[in-house]
């Protein structure tokens, strides 16, 4: 019996620079952020807010960050646009 | 937390921006010019800048500017809010606005900026996070579009909307002014503030290639209350012709003001030069003067004494 086709893997996200880590904080509350390695994400408990990585370059962006505990992409808080 | 009055349509600075770095056969003399001067203050301060904040990058332009000339020997970091500012350049590479910078306390020797800064809202705000983000006796150094930018654009513009429809809307953005400027790193908490004006005067041939070259810069208008839509063509044409009327050179090229403002301000440190304290002075300012002590404090010396012999 065939199986389902396994979706390709996602293409390891490239790491974000240790130098950079060391001084990245969130751009809302400034403070420490969690690296997620495999979703490739800098995560800001405080502000609830995953940024996203490209090419190894944190998008800080308020923007274009992932609300956590919610649906993928959910429209960004009043209170938090730019 | 009130809400700051807004000014600039950020995504429309951003659109603006993304559509100037597609054109990656510009040279945007501009931002070389004012580089090669920040790079040129920079070089009359004898201290090391080992990690560096490139505030608002072009491809990293002013970064590998700055390599050549020494800064940056342990970090450097380019910030701008769109990718494409940053697919080329040195060193390694953040996207955030200036305005919510996402750095921690004390992080740079020196913060360096060219021409990203006339978009802003919040310029105090982003001069008080510079300041935390500098580790003391950092160096901030600012340049940004400011003072009497393109008054001949603005006025050629409005006289041109006024002649055609009797009311005029603001199409060039109001800037930063220099004593504002001033103050603006004073209320920051930084020393040694500095506020300076450079003027550079450019010439093209008519006033739509001035407006041409805005657009490749990324400067097309970028007001939130700005009209909508294009420029209609009989106010571009009416304006051009009151620009070359106004302010044409004898040759019949039009010239153009980009005034650059000139920030610096230190994150304070003890080994700075600091006022002396109160009452720590051990000579007395007439006495340093050579002239009677009443004379300092607005009464005539009284006659026939001699103003040499106040010492003490």
């Amino acid at each position: 019996m065939p199986v389902a086709p396994v979706p390709p893997p996602q293409p390891a996200a490239a790491p974000v620079d240790p130098q950079l880590l060391a001084i990245l904080v969130c751009p809302l509350t400034k403070s420490p952020l969690r690296y997620d390695r495999t979703a490739g994400e800098l995560i800001s408990d405080k502000a609830g807010l995953a940024f996203p990585i490209r090419d190894g370059i944190p998008i800080m962006l308020v923007d274009e960050a992932r609300r956590i505990e919610d649906d993928p992409h959910p429209p960004v808080p009043p209170g938090l646009r730019p | 937390m009130t809400e700051l009055p807004r000014l600039f349509d950020r995504r429309a600075v951003h659109r603006n921006r993304i559509r100037a770095l597609a054109d990656r056969e510009y040279q945007p003399f501009l931002l070389d010019e004012v580089a090669d001067r920040l790079v040129e203050r920079l070089g009359e301060i004898r201290r090391p800048f080992p990690r560096v904040l490139e505030l608002g990058s072009w491809r990293g332009r002013l970064a590998d500017l700055l390599r050549l000339a020494g800064p940056g020997k342990e970090l450097i970091v380019a910030v701008d809010p769109v990718a494409d500012a940053l697919d080329v350049g040195p060193g390694l590479k953040v996207q955030a606005e200036p305005e919510a910078l996402p750095f921690a306390d004390e992080s740079f020797d020196l913060v360096v900026s060219a021409l990203a800064l006339h978009h802003v809202d919040d310029l105090p705000g982003v001069l008080l996070q510079l300041r935390r983000i500098l580790a003391p006796d950092g160096l901030m150094l600012l340049a940004l579009l400011g003072g009497e930018s393109l008054f001949e654009l603005r006025t050629a513009l409005m006289q041109a909307e006024l002649d055609i429809k009797g009311g005029a809307a603001m199409r060039v953005a109001p800037f930063v002014d220099i004593r504002d400027a001033a103050a603006l790193l004073q209320r920051a908490g930084l020393a040694l503030p500095v506020a300076d004006v450079d003027r550079i005067t450019v010439s093209y041939p008519d006033a739509l290639a001035l407006l041409h070259e805005l657009q490749s810069m990324g400067e097309g208008g970028a007001l939130l209350e700005r009209p909508k839509g294009l420029f209609r063509r009989d106010l571009l044409l009416r304006a051009a012709q009151i620009y070359g009327e106004q302010f044409a050179r004898a040759d019949g090229r039009v010239i153009a003001s980009f005034d650059i403002l000139h920030l610096s301000g230190w994150k304070p440190h003890g080994s700075q030069q600091q006022p002396a304290r109160r009452g720590s002075g051990q000579v007395r300012l007439a006495a340093a003067m050579g002239v009677p002590v009443e004379v300092l404090e607005g009464r005539a010396p009284p006659q026939g004494r001699d103003p040499d012999d106040q010492a003490g």
